[in-house]
């Protein structure tokens, strides 16, 4: 069986009829939707970093454009909400597009700059003399298009289109390709490697996944301010979810996710006053002894993890 | 005949009775479940703990007395108070106000502070049918009239917030010398609406009143050197600068470095906040400010629940250590749980709708150490208006109040032009 299917059918098939049956049985729907999401967003940074190495601090920039881009779809052109959200994943890469020099930075200074754009985008969404088509800084009301049903079976097919893209990077001498630029651009392009058009693809997809999120979460919440939408705990929870499971992989964004999400509600839920401590020791211990994420256990015993 | 009726009607009355007694008792629950967030992290801790801890003082005043009365089953019912910490983060939030919900099943459902903090959960509340007990969420944009299942418990909605210094430009602006003002605010909900719901209320009054200069800065602005001399160009007699504390901190000081004298410059936080600003802008950098009066100067006259003074020496029993401050939103939490105790004393179950119906009963009736609880229609807070007030100082160089607007409630004159 080609790894491609072998993949889909073990990996991404379980992990769709998982979220399908969940809300029959656990009544914390949001919980549920809010674990898609950041499945969503884990592998949009392991998309961009895990297979070019451009650690994207501002992620949330292009959540939040999406976000926004739904509201503006649904407010002004009265478009249906799977309709906003394509919109919101166009506006994504758009602005994807717009911030592709940043591409010329590399290592600390693109997360920065990365950073920096992303505090940009949401004073120019929270610009009062924007009212008139963000609502600026005093929040959008969807009350027409809220049906968190719909917006939960949104987010879980958008979670498959992504993991399904990340299974064929895995699987693809283009993913290969990409992940030879990561580890030394030069050498790739002498191998005859487009690196430019290489590196814009992965970032205009990874802002896509993360547009179209941001379009869901917007449909889902329908209530929301600029900060909440361009809060930068979006970015850092996915890049912290997708490197405690370890990147490049598949299985790697996932895990941590499931692990790190599941624990932090745990906490949340249980002990919320030692909430700070027990996170913080967890990722402290990451950081000392699996620097390369949980995955790292498996393949340090030369065990293939997909 | 008649005798006989009679009998049998007063034995069915009596068996009725009798019957009725113990099915309202068994129905009764052991305890009547508040379920809310808290933020002891991040950007919104220093406004939710005051707030929470205003609650958790009430919870456990009203427990040690044996509960609260609980008119639907006629009896005291302790309160169990179901708190998660959101460490201000929204997305959290929205998960554990979904947890309430729908895994702890609370029979109240309450907001953490500020609009940010509670947006998530005027969809979730709307979604699941639960009346939101909405505390100090103040943004517009949550009141509709399709939405019936939230109200405002302890701030005024924003949109009419700033309608005592609207009213003290326009109608005593005048005579004293203010003819050209400044407005200066912070790009977020709360002081961005409060600048728009301003500029409406000065234009709508047709006062000879000029609006001269009028710039929204980023909420993350620290330094004001170069807006402040941008607005002394436009020659201003009044500034009103609306800002969070950080912000009316930094501008504060940076009038002061550049030495510029505004004749009336009004700031939010000194009112609402005066500890903190005190502490980094200094007595003297707060000698004139106009700001809001809050509740813990005016000492309203109550009918419901402990006065400011007597909730003052209950707070500092209770958090005797001194690290929550006590102040505006102090009695915010505490507000909103006298809403909640007069609202289960007059409620016939604790449907949500009933609930809503028995929340807006007290609409002008409540009179509690915040004011009068107003709501309009949409459960938007009208009452609880905070006068506009100058800072001076006392003999011993300490800041006080000095209530100017509206004049009922005025405890002195306004000192203007700035000496």
């Amino acid at each position: 069986m080609p790894s491609f299917v072998r993949h889909m059918l073990l990996i991404v098939a379980p992990l769709m009829a998982a979220f399908a049956i969940l809300p029959g049985v656990y009544d914390n729907h949001l919980l549920l939707f809010n674990f898609v999401i950041f499945l969503i967003l884990a592998q949009g940074v392991n998309i961009i970093y895990g297979f070019t190495g451009y650690l994207p601090f501002g992620y949330v920039g292009f959540f939040g454009a999406g976000a926004y881009g739904f509201a503006i779809m649904v407010m002004h052109l009265q478009a249906p909400a799977p309709l906003a959200v394509l919109a919101a994943g166009v506006v994504g890469v758009l602005l994807g597009l717009l911030l592709t020099p940043l591409l010329r930075l590399s290592g600390a200074y693109f997360a920065i700059a990365n950073l920096a754009a992303a505090l940009a985008v949401l004073h120019f969404v929270a610009n009062p003399a924007l009212e008139s088509i963000t609502k600026g800084p005093y929040g959008v009301a969807l009350n027409g298009t809220f049906n968190p049903t719909l917006a939960y079976i949104g987010a879980v097919i958008i979670l498959a289109l992504t993991l399904g893209f990340v299974v064929f990077l895995r699987n693809s001498s283009f993913g290969m390709a990409l992940q030879a630029v990561r580890e030394d651009a030069v050498s790739a392009a002498m191998a005859g490697v487009n690196v430019v058009k290489m590196r814009v693809i992965a970032w205009l997809v990874s802002a896509l996944v993360a547009g179209l999120a941001g379009g869901v979460f917007a449909w889902y919440v329908s209530v929301f301010y600029p900060d909440n939408v361009f809060s930068s705990d979006f970015s850092i929870f996915a890049i912290v979810f997708a490197l405690f499971g370890g990147v490049a992989t598949i299985m790697g964004p996932i895990v941590g996710v499931i692990i790190l999400y599941g624990i932090y509600n745990l906490i949340g839920f249980t002990t919320p006053q030692y909430f700070q401590l027990i996170y913080g020791v967890l990722i402290m211990a990451l950081v000392l002894f699996l620097p390369a994420g949980l995955v790292s256990l498996a393949t340090r015993r030369g065990w293939n993890v997909p | 005949m008649l005798r006989k009726a009679i009998t049998a009607f007063g034995l069915g009355a009596v068996m009725g009775m009798a019957l009725a007694s113990p099915v309202l008792a068994a129905d009764a629950p052991a305890e009547i479940k508040l379920g809310t967030l808290y933020a002891s992290s991040g950007r919104y801790a220093s406004i939710s703990m005051p707030v929470h801890a205003g609650l958790k003082l009430w919870v456990e005043q009203k427990n040690a007395e044996g509960g609260v009365y609980v008119k639907a089953f006629d009896k005291k019912i302790p309160i169990k108070l179901v708190a998660y910490d959101d460490q201000s983060n929204t997305a959290t939030a929205s998960t554990l106000y979904n947890q309430l919900i729908t895994q702890d099943k609370v029979d109240l459902f309450v907001a953490d502070s500020g609009s940010v903090l509670t947006a998530p959960a005027v969809t979730i509340a709307r979604d699941h049918k639960m009346f939101l007990f909405d505390q100090t969420g103040t943004g517009g944009s949550f009141f509709s009239k399709d939405n019936p299942y939230i109200a405002l418990m302890s701030d005024p909605v924003s949109t009419i917030w700033p309608k005592p210094i609207a009213d003290f430009l326009t109608k005593d602006g005048p005579a004293l010398g203010i003819k050209r003002v400044a407005i200066l605010y912070s790009t977020n909900e709360f002081t961005g609406t409060q600048a728009n719901s301003l500029r409406k209320f000065i234009k709508d009054a047709n006062a000879p009143i000029e609006i001269v200069y009028d710039q929204g800065v980023p909420t993350e602005t620290t330094n004001y050197t170069v807006i402040l001399n941008n607005i002394r160009a436009a020659k201003p007699d009044a500034v009103i600068h609306l800002g969070y504390a950080p912000n009316d901190i930094a501008f504060l000081r940076n009038v002061q470095d550049v030495g510029i004298k505004f004749n009336m410059l009004f700031c939010i936080y000194p009112g609402l906040e005066t500890e903190l600003l005190e502490k980094n802008v200094g007595a003297k950098g707060l000698q004139h400010v106009f700001t809001y009066v809050p509740p813990s100067e005016m000492a309203y006259p109550v009918n419901f629940g402990m006065n400011i003074a007597d909730y003052k020496k209950a707070w500092d029993k209770k958090y005797a250590d001194g690290k929550i401050e006590f102040g505006f939103n102090a009695v915010a939490g505490y507000t909103t749980a006298l809403v909640i105790e007069k609202t289960l004393s007059v409620a016939t179950s604790l449907d949500q709708m009933e609930l809503r119906k028995a929340v807006f009963s007290l609409s002008g009736n409540l009179k509690t150490l915040d004011g009068t609880f107003a709501l309009d229609e949409t459960g938007g807070q009208i009452g609880e208006l905070t006068p506009l007030g100058q800072l001076e100082l006392n003999d011993h160089g300490h800041i006080k109040f000095v209530a100017i607007y509206p004049h009922e409630v005025a405890t002195g004159k306004p000192v203007y032009p700035k000496p």
